[in-house]
This record gives C-alpha cells, sequence and structure tokens, in this order.
C-alpha cells in the first residue's frame, strides 16, 4: 500500500469503529465485532466493544443527567438514563465536550413516539438546557452608568444589551411550576407541595413563559408574560431599542398607533418602565449601549435571547478517562 | 533528595476543604474540557485554585490520533483555557474519537436514515489508533498542530485499551518514542494503563511486562506520571480510576522513577471519589517515592 492508501485504511478503521459503538443492539454490536482486525487478541472485540459501548452510555446518561435535571426527575432517574442512551444513538455528540451535547433533547422528545402522553417534556428539555447555557455563559455586570443614555438618547441609536445567558422559553404548560418543583430536596414538605401545585396548574392547562437569566453565578428562572417574552426576544443583537419597541408594537393587540410618529420607550402596549426596572433588579440587563459610539460591547460576548447555545455544568463536569 | 511532590486531581466535592487547608501538594490536575465554558462558577473556582497551586489541564476530547484531524473548536476552546489557566502542563491522549459516520451503516443494525450520515461524531472516548507507520504519522500531524496553536509542549498519554488491533506493526513504546522525537512533544506514562494492558494482554508475568514497557521508552522523556486503580471483572479489566493504587502499580511506578526520575505524578481517582483525606494519603503514597530519588 502507498503511504495515502495506509492513512485512508487508518480513517476507515476509525470509521467502522465508531459505526460499531453506535449499534443499535447487541447483536448489531456482535457482527460488528467480527469485522475488526482484532481477531486474534487475549480480550474478544465484542467484549472490547461492549467495554466502550457501557462506557459511552454510563457518559450520555451523565451528561444529560447534568444538563436536564427537570426532564430527569419527571421520568425517573433509570428511565432517564434509558431516554439519555436513546438519545445518544439517535442524535450522537458533535463535539469532545459532553456539555454541549443534548441541545436537541426537547425537540427530540417532541417527537418520541412513546411520549406522546408528556407533551410538556420537550419544553421542560428546552428550560432545563436554557439553565445549562446560562449556568456557564460569559460572566458579565450590570453597568448601571449606562443607564443615563436612555435620557439623552433618541432610542434609534441605543441598544439594550441583555446578560449573556439570558433566554426565553415560551410554552404552553407551567414549565416553571414543574422546574421549581423539583429542585426543591426530595422527600422535602415544600417539593410535594410544589409538585401538588405543578400537579394542579397542569391540570388547569395554565401556560408559562420562562425567563432564564443569571445573577453572579445563581441561575434563576421567572415567569414571564407573552408581551415581556416577545420583548426580551426582540432585544437580540443589532436591533435598536427603537426598532425593538416598533417589532413589539407590532406584535402587540394595540395596531392603532399612528406609524409615522417616533416610538418612545413609555409606549403603550408594553410597559418599559416595568420590565427595565425588573430588568435591573433580576440581573437580566448588562448595559445600554449607543449605537454611534458602539459603547463596550466588545469586551463580553454579545448575549442573544435565545435557548440554544453552549455550555458546561456549574460543578466540574463529568468526564472520567 | 527531589522537592517534587504528586498532584491529585480538581473535584468540586473537595474544592472548598482543598481552599481552607490548602494541603502541600505538587499540583492540582483538571479535565480540560470542564472548563470549556465561557464563565460560570466552575471557571471561577479553577481561577482561585489556580492562585494556590499549579494547574495541570489533562484532556479527554481532543482526539489526537483522528485520521480527520483536531476539531478547530476544540482547539480554539483549549487555547483559550490555556490563556485563562497559564497551566503547568498541558496533556491529552494517543487515541481517537472522531470520525465520519458511516452513510452505509445498516450492518450494525443502525437505521443509517434516522442518523447523520457522514457528519463527525465525536465518541467521547479514548479510542485505540492502531500503532503503524500511518496512525503515526496522523498522531504526528495532529500533536505539531496542537502545540503551533498552544505555542506550548503538548504531553501524550498511553492508553488503556479494550481492543488491540492484529495488524500492528509497532511496539506501543517504540511508537510513543518516535512520536516525541519526531513532534517534539513529552509522554504521560500512565502506569495503571500499563498494568490494565497488561493483565488484559494476559501477561504471565504483569509488572515485568510493565517495567520492560518503561525501559523501552527514552529516560527523558516522561513529563508526568498517571497514578490510578482499576477493577475486575470476570473476562476483563476496566480502568475505572474508582479505587486506591494498586500493589503491582506502585511496584511499575517505583521502577519507573529509578528510570526517569522524580516526575510529577497525580493520582487519578474518578470514580467513587474518596474523602479528600484518602486522596491526600494516596499522594503522600506517592511522594514517600518521590523523595526517594533524586533528579
Amino acid at each position: 500500500m502507498t503511504s495515502k492508501e495506509m492513512v485512508a485504511a487508518e480513517a476507515q478503521r476509525q470509521q467502522s469503529l465508531i459505526a460499531a459503538l453506535w449499534s443499535a443492539d447487541s447483536k448489531a454490536l456482535a457482527i460488528a465485532a467480527r469485522s475488526l482486525p482484532c481477531q486474534n487478541q487475549a480480550v474478544a472485540a465484542e467484549r472490547g466493544l461492549q467495554a466502550y459501548r457501557a462506557n459511552a452510555h454510563a457518559h450520555a446518561a451523565r451528561a444529560l443527567q447534568a444538563a436536564c435535571p427537570t426532564v430527569s426527575a419527571l421520568i425517573g432517574e433509570q428511565d432517564f438514563a434509558h431516554l439519555a442512551v436513546e438519545h445518544w444513538l439517535a442524535c450522537p455528540p458533535r463535539r469532545g465536550d459532553l456539555a454541549q451535547w443534548g441541545a436537541s433533547l426537547g425537540d427530540w422528545l417532541d417527537q418520541h413516539p412513546q411520549l406522546a402522553d408528556w407533551p410538556y417534556l420537550g419544553d421542560c428539555a428546552r428550560l432545563d438546557w436554557a439553565c445549562h447555557v446560562a449556568a456557564s455563559a460569559a460572566d458579565a455586570h450590570f453597568d448601571a452608568g449606562s443607564l443615563s443614555l436612555l435620557a439623552d438618547t433618541d432610542p434609534a441609536h441605543l441598544r439594550l444589551v441583555l446578560k449573556p445567558g439570558v433566554a426565553v422559553v415560551v410554552s404552553a404548560w407551567p414549565i416553571v411550576s414543574i422546574r421549581e418543583a423539583h429542585a426543591h430536596p426530595e422527600g422535602s414538605a415544600e417539593r410535594d407541595l410544589a409538585l401538588a401545585q405543578a400537579r394542579d396548574a397542569l391540570h388547569d392547562g395554565r401556560a408559562e413563559n420562562a425567563l432564564v437569566a443569571r445573577a453572579a453565578f445563581d441561575v434563576s428562572v421567572t415567569a414571564i408574560d407573552a408581551a415581556t417574552a416577545r420583548w426580551t426576544n426582540e432585544l437580540n443583537p443589532g436591533c435598536s431599542l427603537a426598532e425593538a419597541l416598533d417589532a413589539i408594537a407590532l406584535d402587540s393587540t394595540e395596531e392603532s398607533r399612528d406609524a409615522s410618529q417616533p416610538r418612545m420607550p413609555q409606549d403603550r402596549g408594553f410597559d418599559f418602565g416595568a420590565w427595565l426596572a425588573m430588568a435591573i433588579t433580576t440581573g437580566w440587563l448588562h448595559q445600554v449601549i449607543g449605537l454611534d459610539t458602539g459603547g463596550d460591547a466588545s469586551t463580553d460576548a454579545v448575549p442573544e435571547a435565545s435557548p440554544v447555545g453552549s455550555s458546561n455544568d456549574s460543578a466540574f463536569g463529568s468526564t472520567t478517562h | 533528595m527531589s522537592g517534587t511532590r504528586a498532584g491529585i486531581g480538581l473535584r468540586a466535592e473537595h474544592h472548598q476543604r482543598l481552599l481552607m487547608e490548602r494541603p502541600a501538594i505538587g499540583f492540582v490536575e483538571v479535565h480540560s474540557e470542564n472548563f470549556y465554558a465561557d464563565g460560570g462558577g466552575a471557571l471561577a473556582a479553577l481561577a482561585r485554585t489556580r492562585e494556590v497551586w499549579p494547574v495541570s489541564l489533562h484532556g479527554v476530547g481532543l482526539s489526537l490520533g483522528s485520521a480527520i484531524g483536531v476539531d478547530e473548536w476544540h482547539l480554539d476552546r483549549l487555547a483559550r483555557l490555556v490563556e485563562r489557566i497559564d497551566p503547568v502542563r498541558i496533556s491529552d491522549h494517543a487515541c481517537f474519537a472522531r470520525a465520519p459516520r458511516l452513510r452505509q451503516a445498516a450492518h450494525v443494525g443502525v437505521d443509517a436514515g434516522a442518523v447523520d450520515g457522514g457528519a463527525v461524531v465525536h465518541g467521547n472516548d479514548l479510542l485505540p489508533i492502531g500503532f503503524n507507520p500511518s496512525s503515526l504519522d496522523i498522531l504526528v500531524d495532529n500533536v505539531s498542530r496542537v502545540q503551533d496553536r498552544l505555542r506550548r509542549p503538548l504531553l501524550v498519554e498511553n492508553l488503556s485499551a479494550y481492543l488491540a488491533y492484529d495488524d500492528d506493526s509497532i511496539a506501543e513504546p517504540d511508537f510513543l518514542s518516535a512520536l516525541c522525537g519526531r513532534a517534539g512533544c513529552a509522554l504521560l506514562l500512565d502506569v495503571n494503563n500499563l498494568m490494565v494492558n497488561a493483565l488484559n494482554r494476559r501477561a504471565p508475568d504483569p509488572i515485568a511486562d510493565c517495567c520492560a514497557f518503561v525501559d523501552a521508552l527514552p529516560p527523558h522523556v516522561v513529563g508526568e506520571i498517571h497514578l490510578a486503580g482499576y477493577c475486575e471483572t470476570p473476562d476483563l479489566v476496566i480502568d475505572d480510576h474508582g479505587s486506591a493504587v494498586r500493589p503491582a502499580v506502585w511496584a511499575v511506578y517505583e521502577h519507573a522513577l529509578q528510570r526517569f526520575g522524580a516526575v510529577p505524578t497525580l493520582i487519578e481517582w474518578d470514580t467513587d471519589l474518596p474523602a479528600l483525606d484518602v486522596l491526600l494519603a494516596e499522594a503522600a503514597r506517592a511522594d514517600d517515592r518521590l523523595a526517594r530519588v533524586g533528579r
């Protein structure tokens, strides 16, 4: 073989081993083992593959459990571990950092045929993931001094920058109540009470939108109304305060305004003042920047109000090798 | 007497007490990937730790042996962490984990349509590469790529492997020596991995087998040593890092110190994590042996 062919053979070997590890079941694994050039070794190839596969599946369960504790609590740790393996096989990790794996769990759960009786699981997973992302988002402090720009600058030349990790999860289910209930210690009276309340909320068909943020190193989840959810999503990078206000006004049911008039922060349909006060006290807001001057937004990662992102968990991780 | 002291892994369960009591350990080691976040509590804790002890960054995901090369995303994150922490050493493994999915996966019973055929998958494990000239070329290229980016030498660790290939054409110590010579990297010698492999090969005299491996390496090539425990199943020894270092591994370690001198040594204990005192006592056992050799 030429050296190019030898490298190609090595690539093929690696591809075959990865494929073997993603075998659907033990029978498929045994077939895959026979195709590997490991037939004259003391340890049977099938046994070796089993060891690697068991290790990978344990990684899958541990990583997803750390990222999505509410979903795990909802369906039980053991069943969740099986589900994690199923997800691992269907949606393999792309990166060598397992904290990055699991972003698609919510969408995958939505489509899972055996979970049709749990229609809120997907939203719970998206909320868990948003919290997982927020826990390791870039650190940022509130720039109180930048608020003065709101008093003396045209909103068309301003932008509100939310803290990294701020995310909105819109849901038709009481996902905030469900998450909070499962965050109480197992067996505690608070948990029992909160679980009962969450069950009532589910029964009553209560919808909750969640806003995820981080104050210092603590992740917070706040139930927000639909207007606040829409508004927070409008504050994406590049959008001026005026554009965000226009968008929220268009979204709102109050469509009767004169579009030719300049829009001010205190416009109706959405209470900007109340939102701002809450954004400051709850730690959502990072800073106000002037679009002409550019502010100092470049000093931090510009956040997106989106539940999709990348993260590690707040513990020291779970890799074991 | 050498001043080299053993290190321990940094664990969330031990972190607070460790910082309060500040025991005399040589360094702490972390898995690099656990600190790839943009910010947050874990990273802040690592930064505080770095103020007290040198930190060794030990990667498990670079996939240095992958024929498709190193993931630039991964390398970016590692470079950022190196910048932040200024580690005393940076290491990863002589293994692969990344490969494109086979488009036709029917032979292993997977519905090829159910997965993204052709897309790169990261197995998040330490999978064995062949010991042959082409896998050596791949490893040398990837290690060089990482070192060029980090502008620092890398330490590459020998694996414990549950698969071995019939067509290997280079002995493992020769393979690793050639890697160090060609890429300018050093070795992270995991003595427990040597023992696990010897036991799984059913070596008649595992200690002698491991010592022969040590003797086949150049004397100045090892930059760090790992020690750990393993567990035995009826048909396979598993490198689970879940118990104390075995007497046979201590014996090979002592032999390695004779050859390599007082090399910084890590007690790896990742599963069934013991109390901090137990971990520190294990590190003290390594310290005793380090103190007996000079460099």
